[in-house]
């Protein structure tokens, strides 16, 4: 199907062009029409002599347009009339007239019948009443005079309460009766055929819920607080804001802190960029309270407070420390089932924030798991990493820091300062067995004589093995696997080999020693 | 249209007060007739003349009674003297006492001022909230079987008070002529057991009409006197006893109940001129910082009140130890009654009653009252917000206010007691529909 130039042209709106194109087809069209599309404002000669050619001057004098005016509601004049109604709320035939819309139907429903809404209520009958709603206290004259009340006044307990008045009934009280009401309720739906699924059942019963007991304490409570003295609303109100102001110079004290740990340690204080700015607290109260401008009408308490509440860091100390304790209780909060199978399915592992509840700590920054590993400090470090590092295991540097891995390296940590400590017992005992021995060859050998000078050279040996105490003490380490194979580590298999031979090591063998430490 | 929830029907909404009755088309800001409630009598010398000697719609003839009597209502109605004319009053302690000559009030302020036809206007009256049944139930009775009306409806003015401030719940102080009253209100119905009211307005004007013809060390006591009685008074300085001559002709057609109510008249007038409170309880120095006003008796005697006229307004808050220990059943003071209706209400609700006060009634545009009440409630309680019309007319003409709004809404229209279930059911249904 070929496309003319004029289909192109009204795809991309253009305007035709004065000369027709050879492919474009003019509709003929007739003389008559032509002449009655005669712009206004234009003689009908004139309109003769220059043709349709001259739209610029037709629009210059044609008349000027104005802006239409807004056309509000409807247009025209709405003609109104004296109508007679008919309100279907209504039981009886009053018709009450009011202006309506000509030709609005007279018989149309009246447009606020539909807010005529009753409210459902519950009727039993005697057989209902004798089977599930007998009650010591109410008869059947003063239940249904109850239901009666509630219907009337549209369940507005208040009302009904206020004008409960069962001639010859004992007083009740507005829980009586909402007590009473809602029991009955509960009880006719719960025994009656139910149409519908079980759970909306069981969400009617629990919206005619009602807690007697619990209401008449809140009650007594609610009237209790307004028997307070002045007094003690003035104490409350001082208490309230003094919590605030705790809870304000609280929030100052850690701003602080949280800003002189950033400046100390930059990023690694894992603190956010952005300063945190004294926000209100969580609760929601937007009371902000100034902590240098006295308050409360409690003038005397707040000026005593006023002298303390110079903005020095000796007054913020004390209150501080308090505040710590205030602003954040502990929280034993049990883990659900629910978050515990999500860390899991996550691999989240929650540390015990509660383990660090000094004033100190109380904001721990983010650190990589491989940091947490043991320092090896204390003076067996040194021979652990050693241990280690023969056995080409680089302590310091976790491939994969992952929990179970640093579990891991804690636990090689630990076997192998059992294994040192193992090593130095056996080593002792093999010495003192050495020492035995030659002893005894001494002894077999200078025969009987041997008694005194036999001392002489056990006591050089126990020289010896002070010395070699001394050194043990000194720091320097033993290497626990001879020196030959230390100085002869070229891989790590080769290590891995040799460090079958630890049991055989020979501790006496030191030479190497100052040597490597210093590498 | 339907936003506003507004139906216009031409309902007639009449309120009958203690000092005035007004009555108005509902939908309108103001009512349109406000004539005294008040009217005069007095005996026909002459039962076969036709009573025609003053103007139309200023007298009305109840006939029913044994000897002629001429009636007086209207604006045009007491105020005028009369030779031998008595004054009364049909309503006490709100209530209609005497409803002899309600159908003539309402009849003069439906045909005579509104120029319209009850018979064509469901009509909306308003009631005390302390009304009798008894006496709605006349009231009912008299608009449909003397005016015919199509439909009747009767509300409380606690309630309508509450709809004039656009609240469904409120505590409603109402300050009138002769009663103050607490209501509270909670979804537009009236919890009674709260509902309290004293004559305490009557007690305020007793003091100060004693307290004005008494003498003090200032200011010799002040005359009284009708200005009908006054025929020609010469203009003297403050403090300067009044020079005048009375009417000598009209002296023994003056009745002693006219007397009492023009004395009446003046006071109120001189408090509502006058008198004001202090909105920081009694002090006498700031009652005397607060400088004089200057008023003019009909006798010309005029004078400046000072600090004086601060002790009135202290009526209203706290009454004098001597006059306790005198007069055991001294009507109750604001803070008292609304004390006292608190505490019937239920815990509950006194926190949403007293966060939505309504101070309403003639009585209450008393200087400086609104201002002081805020504060002694603030006193007492914790979250206490006042609603106090600035304008004197919706604060005067509450209870008619609410009950034009009332009975123009579009969802009122199926309350109204129609003249066929009056026929059919009886005095009763007035109280089952006006609940």
């Amino acid at each position: 199907m070929a496309a003319s130039a004029a289909d192109v042209r009204s795809i991309l709106s253009l305007p035709n062009p004065s000369t027709p194109g050879p492919s474009q087809t003019k509709p003929k069209v007739p003389g008559t029409t032509e002449r009655s599309r005669k712009p206004e404002g234009i003689s009908r000669e004139l309109y003769s002599l220059i043709g349709p050619s001259a739209p610029t001057l037709a629009a210059q004098l044609a008349k000027p347009r104005l802006k239409q005016k807004p056309n509000l509601g409807g247009g025209g004049r709405v003609k109104w009339e004296w109508q007679s109604f008919k309100n279907n709320g209504r039981t009886d035939s009053l018709h009450l007239s009011h202006w309506t819309k000509a030709g609005t139907d007279p018989e149309a429903e009246y447009t606020f019948a539909k807010y005529n809404v009753q409210p459902t209520s519950y009727v039993y009958s005697q057989d209902e009443y004798n089977r599930f709603l007998e009650d010591k206290e109410w008869t059947k004259e003063e239940t249904d005079y109850l239901f009666e009340l509630v219907r009337e006044y549209d369940q507005r307990f208040y009302v009904v309460g206020d004008r409960y008045d069962f001639p010859g009934g004992p007083p009740r009280s507005l829980e009586d009766l909402k007590d009473r009401y809602y029991s009955v309720c509960r009880k006719l739906v719960r025994n009656r055929p139910w149409a519908g699924d079980e759970s909306s059942k069981m969400q009617l019963i629990s919206s005619f819920q009602f807690d007697k007991e619990r209401e008449v304490t809140r009650k007594k409570y609610v009237a209790s607080l307004e028997q307070r003295t002045p007094q003690q609303i003035a104490e409350e109100d001082a208490l309230y804001i003094e919590l605030k102001r705790l809870e304000q110079t609280e929030r100052r004290f850690k701003k602080e802190r949280d800003e002189l740990l950033k400046t100390l340690l930059g990023v690694e204080s894992g603190l956010p960029d952005i300063s945190v700015e004294d926000e209100p607290p969580v609760n929601g109260n937007g009371l902000h309270i100034d902590t240098t401008t006295p308050v409360t009408g409690n003038t005397r308490k707040t000026k005593k407070r006023g002298v303390n509440d110079v903005d020095t860091p000796t007054s913020a100390g004390p209150s501080s420390a308090n505040v710590i304790s205030l602003g954040q209780p502990v929280q034993k909060k049990a883990q659900s089932a629910k978050s515990a199978q999500y860390d899991a399915q996550h691999c989240i592992h929650r540390t015990d924030a509660n383990q660090t509840t000094s004033n100190k700590a109380a904001h721990t920054p983010v650190y990589f798991r491989s940091y947490k590993l043991p320092m090896l400090k204390n003076p067996t470090g040194p021979r652990i990493i050693q241990v280690l590092s023969e056995l080409g295991i680089s302590h310091s540097r976790l491939v994969m820091p992952t929990r179970e891995n640093c579990a891991r390296v804690d636990g090689l940590v630990e076997a192998t300062m059992s294994l040192i400590d193992t090593k130095k017992c056996v080593d002792k005992v093999e010495q003192d067995i050495q020492v035995a021995t030659m002893r005894l060859e001494m002894a077999n050998n200078t025969g009987g004589e041997g008694g005194e000078g036999g001392a002489g050279t056990p006591s050089a040996m126990d020289v010896d093995e002070d010395a070699e105490g001394v050194e043990d003490d000194d720091g320097r380490a033993h290497s626990v696997i001879s020196s030959r194979s230390t100085k002869s580590m070229r891989g790590r298999k080769q290590s891995q080999r040799r460090s079958m031979s630890i049991s055989s090591v020979d501790t006496s063998a030191t030479g190497s020693m100052p040597k490597r430490r210093k590498r | 249209m339907v936003n506003y929830g507004g139906d216009e029907v031409s309902a007639l909404v009449l309120d009958i007060g203690t000092s005035t009755t007004r009555a108005g088309y509902a939908g309108d800001d103001t009512p349109k007739a406000i004539i005294p409630t008040c009217y005069g009598f007095k005996k026909d010398p002459s039962a076969e003349e036709d009573v025609s000697m003053s103007e139309a719609g200023q007298e009305n003839d109840a006939s029913p009674k044994k000897d002629k009597i001429i009636t007086y209502v209207g604006n045009n109605g007491p105020t005028i003297w009369h030779d031998g004319m008595e004054i009364a009053h049909p309503v006490r302690d709100g209530l209609i006492e005497d409803f002899s000559p309600i159908p003539a009030l309402i009849g003069h302020a439906f045909r005579d001022i509104m120029r319209c036809e009850p018979k064509e206007h469901p009509i909306f009256v308003t009631e005390p909230a302390w009304n009798t049944a008894a006496n709605r139930e006349r009231m009912a009775e008299i608009m449909f079987e003397e005016f015919e009306v199509p439909a009747f409806y009767i509300a409380n003015t606690g309630v309508l008070n509450a709809f004039a401030a656009g609240k469904g719940s409120a505590l409603v102080i109402d300050i009138g002529h002769d009663t103050a009253s607490v209501t509270p209100v909670i979804d537009g119905f009236v919890l009674r057991k709260g509902l309290v009211h004293s004559a305490l307005p009557q007690l305020v004007r007793a003091h100060a009409h004693h307290h004005l013809t008494s003498q003090n060390s200032a200011r010799p006591g002040i005359q009284l006197l009708p200005h009908q009685l006054i025929a020609s008074k010469m203009p003297v300085e403050p403090a300067v006893p009044p020079n005048f001559t009375l009417r000598s002709d009209r002296e023994s057609g003056t009745t002693e109940t006219f007397r009492k109510w023009y004395e009446d008249r003046e006071v109120e007038e001189w408090i509502q001129g006058v008198a004001g409170v202090l909105d920081q309880g009694w002090n006498e120095q700031f009652a005397a910082q607060r400088g004089a006003r200057h008023y003019e008796f009909p006798t010309g005697y005029n004078y400046y009140f000072g600090a004086e006229r601060y002790l009135v307004g202290e009526q209203y808050f706290s009454h004098s130890p001597q006059l306790v220990a005198s007069n055991p059943n001294l009507p109750k003071t604001i803070p008292n009654l609304i004390t006292q209706s608190l505490s019937a209400c239920d815990p509950d609700l006194r926190q949403v009653l007293m966060g939505n006060v309504v101070l309403t009634g003639g009585g209450s545009l008393f200087a400086g009252l609104s201002e002081r009440l805020s504060n002694e409630l603030a006193r007492n309680f914790a979250h206490v917000k006042i609603h106090a019309p600035g304008n004197p007319t919706e604060r005067r003409y509450g209870g008619w206010l609410g009950g034009s709004i009332l009975a123009s809404l579009g969802t009122f229209h199926q309350l109204w007691i129609s003249r066929e279930e009056w026929q059919e059911h009886g005095k009763k249904i007035v109280a089952q529909r006006c609940k």
